[in-house]
């Protein structure tokens, strides 16, 4: 379980988040919902622990990450996925962006090793080097399992965007679409706890939007829990488990999904959805 | 006739020396053993000034020097300012310069010791065939200096502390003119392009004879007042010294090789590649270390009498 | 096409005017490219992490740390060169390492001439690099050790290009080099400590003006080789 409670976040003067709580549990979509500029992406940078708040506690699975050690972060940090309104892409092939949540996972020597294996080193030698290491007890195995393993993942995670062919294109080749949808499936690749989305779909036409939607009711449905920050209300009916709904700084409704929608406790949150609101 | 027994003893001092370097080295044990000489591997560092280094003279003068004593001799060709100035700081072992009261200075600091007189050349006034100033065939520099001066014509200058500059300003300092003016041109380049510059500025210039010979071929420009190789006034003559650094300051130099060095540049045998040695088929430097006649002066700064006490 | 010309240009005074050996020319360039390489090998060392450090953090001065090394591209190569003289010298306080008129003291000039313009290219690099980029890399689970390594992949091309801007400052420089090395060759015509540029300046203070210029051509033709071998290299790493 992921919570915020009673978040406080400002920038200089001014306040962004007042009093902030929300949670989200494994296996759902919680949409955070509100127009622009009110908080949204602080929020998800919060959850995210890249914005340190004010006040309030960040916590996971009931530890306060604050509150904690810069290496418990650091595990926190790495349970989660994060797609931004921009894919982001690093400038290389699909497939080394897809396979970066994993090396940053691996120790220095594995990455080094795997590094002068990839560039350096002939087939020959690193055949040699694995007879080396038998013949001194070593598992023999143990590099190329890693890596076999990574090519796994990252086939798998395109496949749930619908990009398994892309693996070996360069990023500079890709639509924006399917930059999206190959950043989303560079979150997925290290199969996160949680994935937090900004907007991810503000950008895209309906078509690649689709796939982005399927693609967040896979995770869903996989176990992982889902923060989608959008002003796109149609979307939060469409993929959402639960809603918040954000205005003025604070979380001013929250429940079920149709019950937002269709019968809105507050007054402003019934505007909102009805697209007459504003600020 | 003492001083002259003790000179040839010195010199079959090194000729023993270089015997025994030779038989060593041919014996093919080349890894510093006790029949080196025990100086063998080391590098000597001398700072010199650019006219013995850039007419080749030291790459014909250091080969026998370097095989005799199996070391290397890093030489540093900077001007005779900067040559001494690199000495003061004890960055160089030995220097060989030409310009006797720089010389004098260094050794009256107590910086240069085992000072000796090594060879020369002269110097020569050059300029434009045209001759402006009109100073042709005159037989006196400082009197020539005196008519450019009179004239404004144009006169180039080293203006970059060297022996050449040295020796410019010592020969104004006699006459009656002041440089100076939009006439004189100080450049602080080396002597080459000195002359390059006074051949495309239609002007003067002082320089030495080694350098205005090898370029003779390239630049519009003529001796008009010689120097006393050729008949000229012995203002214009040039000599070259050698001396060590002083060990007593600088305990960092190596001041057995460069004494060695010093008496391999004043035997018989690195006199005689002094004066063979040739540019453009003429000589450039003329020996000056043997001398059957005593000559104490070149041991101490000039003008020196043992009564100054110090 | 122009292969033939380019060697009768080349070689047609190198053989005829030089009065240069073959093994003189070529351990000028073995000096020049030991002294220029190894410089800015340790200055990339010093400045790409430098860079990172400074173009990814924000702290007061900032601006002022920014504009010193800027202003550092602009040292004047001969003051640098005084200012090691001084330090290697005999009595100066590295003066026992005994470095005055070596490569090694050539080679420590030219890392300082090379660190600043190194350094500041780098940082506009590192700066330029997407702010996106470097939030995806954090964002994915990065260390700030995996986000600097991120951020210098990005700007590669700019590091590639503060590379070889130092390298040519290194190659290109004769102030220093003369200062602190000496211009040494050795009377066997071996190069010890000169350069193609001191060798260049020997010609010219000579009058020989021609040889030179031949000379100045083969160290154009030098940067032009390591140029195009850096630009290889960093196109290659596109993989990355």
């Amino acid at each position: 379980m992921f919570r915020l409670e009673g978040v406080s976040v400002s920038s200089g003067a001014e306040t962004v988040l007042a009093d902030v709580s929300v949670a989200v549990g494994t296996g759902e979509v919680l949409a955070v919902i509100g127009p622009s500029g009110v908080g949204k992406t602080t929020l998800l940078d919060t959850l995210a622990l890249s914005t340190r708040p004010d006040e309030g506690v960040v916590r996971f699975d009931g530890t306060a990450a604050w509150a904690a050690g810069r290496g418990t972060r650091l595990g926190v940090r790495r349970r989660l996925g994060m797609v931004f309104q921009e894919a982001n892409l690093f400038d290389a092939s699909v497939r080394r962006n897809v396979e970066y949540g994993l090396r940053v996972r691996q120790s220095w020597r594995e990455r080094v090793g795997g590094a002068i294996r990839g560039r350096l080193l002939s087939n020959r030698l690193v055949g040699w080097l694995r007879r080396l290491r038998a013949t001194v007890g070593g598992d023999p195995t143990a590099p190329d399992g890693g890596s076999a393993g990574r090519s796994t993942a990252v086939e798998e995670a395109l496949g749930v965007v619908g990009m398994a062919d892309a693996a070996d294109r360069h990023t500079a080749s890709l639509s924006g679409g399917e930059a999206q949808r190959v950043a989303f499936a560079r979150a997925l690749a290290y199969d996160p706890d949680l994935l937090l989305l900004d907007e991810p779909t503000s950008d895209l036409d309906p078509r690649n939007t689709a796939v982005i939607e399927e693609a967040v009711a896979t995770a869903r449905d996989s176990g992982i829990g889902v923060v989608l920050a959008t002003h796109d209300m149609h979307q939060a009916e469409r993929v959402a488990d639960r809603v918040a709904v954000l205005l003025g700084n604070g979380v001013v409704e929250r429940g079920p999904t149709a019950q937002v929608f269709e019968d809105p406790a507050e007054e402003r949150t019934r505007k909102f959805v009805a697209g007459e609101l504003v600020y | 006739m003492e001083i002259q027994r003790r000179e040839f003893l010195a010199a079959a001092g090194a000729g023993t020396l270089a015997g025994l370097a030779g038989c060593s080295g041919g014996s093919g044990s080349g890894d510093g053993g006790g029949d080196r000489p025990g100086v063998a591997g080391e590098t000597l560092t001398l700072t010199t000034t650019t006219s013995t280094d850039d007419t080749g003279l030291l790459d014909e003068l250091h080969p026998p020097f370097e095989g005799m004593y199996g070391v290397t001799v890093d030489a540093v060709a900077q001007g005779t300012g900067a040559a001494l100035e690199t000495a003061r700081a004890g960055d160089s072992d030995v220097v060989m310069v030409h310009a006797r009261s720089l010389e004098d200075e260094f050794m009256r600091e107590g910086l240069g010791v085992n000072r000796r007189d090594l060879m020369f050349n002269d110097f020569v006034v050059v300029g434009p065939e045209s001759d402006p100033a009109g100073i042709e065939g005159m037989s006196s520099a400082t009197a020539a200096f005196a008519a450019i001066a009179n004239a404004s014509a144009p006169f180039v200058s080293r203006g970059d502390n060297s022996g050449t500059h040295t020796k410019e300003l010592a020969i104004w300092a006699q006459s009656s003119a002041e440089p100076g003016g939009d006439w004189y041109r100080e450049t602080g380049q080396g002597m080459g392009q000195v002359l390059n510059i006074a051949s495309e500025q239609g002007g003067y210039t002082l320089s030495d004879r080694g350098t205005y010979l090898s370029q003779r071929g390239e630049v519009d420009l003529v001796i008009l007042v010689q120097g006393p190789i050729e008949g000229g006034p012995d203002t214009l003559a040039n000599p070259y010294g050698v001396m060590a650094v002083n060990p007593a300051v600088h305990d960092s130099v190596n001041y057995d090789l460069a004494m060695a060095y010093i008496g391999y540049l004043t035997s018989p045998q690195a006199q005689d590649v002094i004066s063979n040695y040739e540019a453009n088929g003429k000589q450039l430097f003329f020996p000056r270390a043997l001398s059957e006649d005593p000559d104490f002066q070149q041991y101490v700064p000039e003008g020196w009498s043992s009564s100054e006490g110090r | 096409m122009m292969g033939p010309g380019l060697d009768t240009v080349l070689l047609g005074p190198l053989l005829v005017e030089f009065p240069f050996e073959a093994t003189y020319v070529r351990s000028i360039i073995s000096v020049s490219l030991y002294v220029s390489l190894i410089a800015v090998a340790l200055s990339t060392l010093v400045s790409v992490p430098v860079a990172v450090l400074v173009g990814l953090s924000d702290f007061r001065g900032k601006g002022v740390l920014t504009s010193v090394i800027n202003t550092g591209m602009g040292f004047p190569s001969v003051v640098v060169g005084l200012a090691v003289l001084f330090l290697v010298s005999n009595q100066g306080p590295l003066g026992a390492l005994d470095l005055v008129f070596t490569k090694e003291a050539m080679v420590l000039s030219q890392f300082v001439l090379a660190t600043p313009p190194v350094t500041a290219i780098s940082l506009a690099a590192v700066t330029g690099v997407d702010r996106g980029v470097r939030d995806a890399a954090h964002a994915l689970g990065g260390t700030r050790v995996d986000t600097a390594l991120v951020v210098v992949k990005q700007a590669r091309y700019g590091v590639a290009t503060a590379v070889l801007a130092g390298f040519g400052r290194a190659i290109s420089e004769v102030g220093s080099v003369l200062i602190v090395g000496g211009n040494i060759a050795g009377a066997d015509g071996v190069s010890k400590t000169r350069t193609l540029t001191t060798a260049i300046q020997l010609e010219a203070r000579q009058g020989r003006y021609g040889t030179a210029m031949v000379l100045g051509a083969v160290l154009v033709g030098l940067v032009l080789v390591v140029n195009a071998v850096v630009v290889r290299l960093g196109g290659r790493g596109v993989g990355g």
